[in-house]
């Protein structure tokens, strides 16, 4: 869309300027957006913990994230001895490096009522309000979730220290299991919108609120991308990576002085990026009604609106939930999201084909939802197995080894 | 390939953004290291146990079963995309691709593979480490007087309360 | 011009990361390394105009077997010295000589007739500038022509899950003989359990 940089008809400056102009836009983007954003949730969750939260640093403390951020730059770089030195250094830049690239692939803007495409027009060049569109879209953030992993593990390691390597080994497990979920669930949109580009799903999106595919896919995977979403994110409920009680700080404990202020900064970016990619794949992203004025400024509005929506949700979360234990932490992914993504996936593919196949309406459902309840069934017989196996009640072995030991 | 420049840019963008927070933190920091400093943190106390070397078998098992089911989430990407040209056809296929998968998936959580909860192998450890183990060295246990002797089922029932107790605390939270 | 610089940079990129593998004293140094290779593959792939597989070679590769791998590295304290002169496979040694030499004459015969087939036509299957994009004329392929592979590969990765399943599982009966079965004795012993614990529970 905004030239093509294999430059097979000859160089375009306006081009290259115009792509590097998106790149530095979306970078902009995503620095603001953090700061404010851990300004917002200390401030939210002061508020909704009776306190007034950060009111030093300027008007209603919104300097505080830049004021803690020069702090940090000021503070000594401790390394510890036992860290493997290179890996120690390298993680920071595996955790930022995905966060930003990641914000890439979302829409931020763009007209996409009224046969409108969502392009603007710039300097002649049409282009899309996203820094970049690759064909195959949302595996970028499958992907780029996939390496940000490494930068939570290999900081873990790293660090030669008990409570990091913990932190971090939890951690691995928790993102990858989600990770599943998470892919499962965008399945069930690219089935809807038949293309993986992120534009493209939000070009589907875009005539009424029932073609958004959080009611077009009957909420179900839009929920399990939620938790999936707050799971790889790390945030609460799901924090085990880093509770405070057993594990100090978890994975970045011994990270300090701004090398653990990118960690934090990662968090952040990611929360945003996860948010913006929840509206662009379920919400319609910018897609909206124009109300009045400039149509262009309506998508931008929409779908700042719609984030802010998310990031109070995860905030509200925090602030709300207690931690999840690990073994329900896994339970929850692997038992129910897993199955439940993957048979909701398969009863939305049986109706859109059947639609197509001209099948009948209520057989197709009521024969795709029975084998649902039946796979489900045999799921929970399968729990009731393992359960009965481990020796039926809790404790049950405990007395044989007393004995045995004792 | 026209939309992967933007990507190389904001690569290099990001990538810029970390050298130069930690370039300058490198030119305005202090850097005074010592012993304690670089020792491995542990809330102030010496540390005396290496870091755990070896771990359960079931962090590799759902790893191991994470690449199947990636493998299996990539091969349901391109029939989404192209499912309605497929047609019928193609959800018959999928759905025998996914069944003998679900199956053996089903056969795991049977066999207990993706348990997480208190195990026997923990549970067992609540004798080396409950106030059972501690009765029988020279250290005297305070505040144990009176527990035993309220029970009089003896060694068993005391392990028993105390390793709940270590699980819950333990896995807990 | 461009594809002859993503190409070398690629290339550069592919082959500092291989040598990497080989030479990193390090095994988590050589995994991360291969997960470089694994990267300049994949940007190979996109200058081919195989996004899709591209994708696949991060997420599979990148983001799941080198993470498996990784954690057998770290968590078995691999990266512990070693001692390379005993060797666990007898005939280790004379068998990977002749693999690699094998290999390097398999890559100069496909490099070889390369040249001589190369001429300079597209070697794709349908022109880069389709309208269709790239997934979907693969996945018709796959749901056609390779059907058969694709259903197949569905009963490969139920070994797979079968298998780790069973290797990962001890035996029922020794689940409680797991204090004798440890092969520490003494004062190690409770070190050794504690430590066990605290990975139990993480």
């Amino acid at each position: 869309m905004t030239g093509d940089p294999l430059f097979a008809d000859g160089f375009d400056w306006v081009v290259l300027a115009i792509l590097v102009a998106k790149a530095v836009i979306g970078f902009t983007i995503v620095v603001v957006g953090v700061i404010f954003m851990i300004w917002f949730e200390r401030k939210v969750v002061a508020d909704m913990q009776n306190r007034i939260g950060p009111n030093r640093a300027g008007r209603w403390g919104l300097g505080q994230t830049l004021a803690d951020g020069i702090k940090l730059i000021f503070k000594e770089d401790l390394k510890p001895d036992r860290a493997d030195k290179p890996v120690f250094r390298l993680a920071p830049y595996l955790s930022v490096v995905p966060a930003f690239l990641t914000f890439t692939i979302v829409p931020i803007g763009g007209v996409f009522t009224g046969g409108n495409d969502g392009g603007v027009e710039l300097f002649g060049r049409r282009t899309w309000m996203q820094v970049a569109d690759p064909p195959v879209g949302v595996l970028f953030l499958l992907a780029m979730s996939s390496i940000a992993v490494y930068g939570i593990m290999l900081a873990g390691w790293s660090s030669g220290s008990k409570y990091p390597l913990l932190g971090s080994v939890r951690a691995t497990a928790q993102m990858v299991s989600y990770e599943a979920a998470l892919g499962l669930s965008v399945v069930a949109v690219v089935l809807l919108s038949g293309s993986l580009s992120t534009h493209d799903i939000v070009a589907a999106q875009a005539g009424s609120i029932f073609d958004w595919n959080v009611i077009a896919t009957a909420a179900v995977p839009f929920v399990v991308f939620c938790v999936a979403a707050t799971a790889e994110l790390n945030r609460p409920p799901f924090d085990l990576v880093e509770a405070e009680q057993e594990l100090v700080g978890g994975f970045h404990t011994e990270y300090s002085s701004i090398r653990f202020g990118m960690f934090y900064l990662a968090e952040f970016m990611n929360t945003i990026t996860m948010s913006a990619i929840i509206v662009t794949l379920f919400l319609g992203g910018p897609a909206g009604p124009v109300l009045f004025g400039p149509p262009l400024i309506w998508g931008t509005l929409w779908f700042t609106l719609k984030l802010l929506v998310f990031l109070f949700i995860f905030v509200w979360l925090r602030a709300t939930l207690p931690r999840y234990r690990y073994d329900q932490l896994m339970d929850l992914g692997w038992k129910r999201l897993i199955p439940l993504s993957l048979g909701w996936l398969l009863v939305i593919g049986a109706i859109s084909i059947g639609r197509d196949a001209g099948w009948n309406r209520p057989l197709t459902l009521v024969g795709a939802f029975s084998l649902g309840v039946i796979s489900w069934a045999a799921l929970i017989g399968a729990m009731r197995v393992a359960k009965l196996r481990r020796g039926g009640d809790e404790f049950g072995e405990l007395s044989t080894a007393t004995e045995r030991v004792g | 390939m026209d939309q992967y420049l933007p990507l190389v840019v904001m690569f290099v963008l990001a990538v810029g953004f970390v050298v130069l927070s930690l370039l300058t933190s490198k030119l305005l920091a202090p850097d005074r290291p010592t012993q304690a400093k670089q020792a491995p943190y542990e809330c102030g106390i010496v540390p005396t146990r290496e870091p755990a070397r070896r771990f359960p078998v079931r962090f590799y098992l759902v790893a191991m079963i994470f690449i199947v089911f990636d493998i299996e989430i990539i091969f349901l990407f391109p029939w989404a995309v192209v499912h309605r040209e497929l047609g019928a056809f193609g959800l018959w296929a999928i759905v025998a691709f996914i069944v003998p998968f679900f199956l053996s998936f089903l056969w795991e959580i049977a066999e207990g593979g993706l348990d997480w909860g208190p195990l026997a192998r923990s549970r067992s450890l609540g004798v080396l480490t409950g106030p059972e183990r501690a009765t029988a060295p020279s250290v005297r246990v305070v505040g144990l007087e009176g527990r035993l002797a309220a029970r009089p089922e003896g060694r068993a029932t005391v392990a028993v309360g105390a390793s709940s107790g270590g699980d819950a605390g333990g896995v807990g939270h | 011009m461009v594809d002859t610089v993503v190409f070398l940079v690629a290339a550069v990129v592919i082959l500092v990361g291989a040598l990497g593998v080989i030479f990193s004293r390090n095994p988590v140094h050589s995994a991360l390394m291969l997960v470089m290779t694994l990267f300049g593959v994949a940007v190979l792939f996109v200058a081919q105009g195989a996004h899709f597989l591209a994708a696949v070679q991060v997420i599979v590769y990148a983001g799941a077997i080198v993470v498996l791998f990784l954690f057998v590295i770290m968590l078995l304290g691999v990266d512990t010295a070693e001692n390379l002169s005993s060797e666990p496979l007898a005939g280790q040694r004379p068998a990977a000589a002749v693999v690699a030499v094998a290999s390097v004459g398999l890559l100069a015969v496909l490099a070889v007739r390369a040249v001589q087939v190369s001429t300079g036509a597209e070697a794709t299957t349908l022109p880069l500038d389709s309208e269709r994009s790239n997934i979907a004329v693969l996945a018709e392929v796959l749901f056609t022509d390779y059907l058969f592979a694709f259903e197949v590969t569905s009963v490969l990765l139920v070994i797979a899950v079968v298998g780790a399943v069973v290797m990962a599982r001890r035996p029922r009966p020794a689940a409680t003989d797991e204090l004798e079965d440890d092969g520490s004795d003494g004062d190690d012993l409770g070190v050794e359990r504690h430590t066990q614990t605290e990975a139990e529970l993480a």
